[in-house]
């Protein structure tokens, strides 16, 4: 059984980097959360009870060792401290402008809402998944994804006096959106916001 | 029969989908790099040996 629950861990540390560097938005921030959140599992096996979700399991331990940090730190994520290591070194120039306005405006979002769209958009994880993980009932997790989506729509896409870069986002937009319909993928699912459910309650963007 | 603009909705639902699709892909592009890095050996050897201990 423990090497079960040892081989769990190691395959969803990828996953924790992920919410991590969601939660952190900094690099060595993040690679110190999650080891941090790993020794707390280990020292808390004996409280998971196999057959139980060890993903939200896992995932619940290290947002509450983010929160118990923060709170002992009371400092908050200043986004001049994310490394640029964040953002692709291969992209065009203005596909590059576009991304860091991306990442400034991620940096922006309450931490949980970043959390929510982060994990589900990256992860594809479920409303009820992310509700799961940060203990809150499944429309506030909806909740949390439908607000940082469209806060980000606004902030990347309004017309204001920095037009010119919110032009590249909304024409990098309109191009991938074009690309995309010439290649076909199997997943179409939207984001619901306010449309009938699919069975699942997926909070999987469309698109790739 | 003369061709008229889409719809409002239909251009605002297609307005939101190409941000969804560039959203995705800009997130893969911030977050797949670093994500992708292989894990930290003392990390690894943290569980390794937490392991032997159980056994």
């Amino acid at each position: 059984m423990s090497d079960t629950f040892h081989d769990q861990i190691v395959n969803i540390l990828p996953k924790l980097r992920v919410q991590a560097l969601a939660l952190t938005r900094n690099r060595a921030m993040a690679e110190d959360l999650v080891q941090d959140a790993v020794c707390n599992a280990l020292s808390a096996q004996t409280s998971f009870i196999p057959g139980t979700n060890f993903g939200a399991w896992m995932h619940r331990i290290l947002r509450n060792r983010f929160i118990s940090d923060l709170r002992k730190k009371r400092e908050t994520t200043d986004i001049d401290d994310t490394p640029q290591s964040l953002l692709a070194v291969g992209a065009r120039h203005d596909d590059r402008l576009a991304l860091q306005e991306l990442d400034a405006a991620l940096a922006r979002l309450p931490d949980d809402q970043r959390e929510a769209l982060v994990l589900g958009v990256l992860e594809g994880m479920s409303y009820q998944e992310l509700a799961e993980i940060s203990g809150c009932a499944v429309g506030t997790a909806k909740s949390r994804v439908f607000r940082a989506r469209r806060q980000l729509e606004t902030w990347l896409t309004a017309d204001t006096p920095s037009a010119s870069r919110r032009e590249s986002v909304k024409n990098i937009s309109r191009k991938t959106l074009s690309h995309e319909k010439n290649c076909p993928s199997p997943v179409r699912n939207g984001l619901n916001h306010g449309t009938v459910e699919q069975n699942r309650s997926r909070a999987v963007v469309a698109g790739v | 029969m003369t061709d008229t603009p889409p719809p409002r909705k239909t251009r605002k639902k297609q307005g939101d989908q190409a941000f969804d699709v560039w959203l995705k892909r800009g997130l893969h592009q911030l977050f797949d790099d670093v994500v992708n890095e292989p894990m930290p050996e003392e990390l690894l050897r943290l569980i390794q040996e937490d392991r032997a201990k159980q056994d």
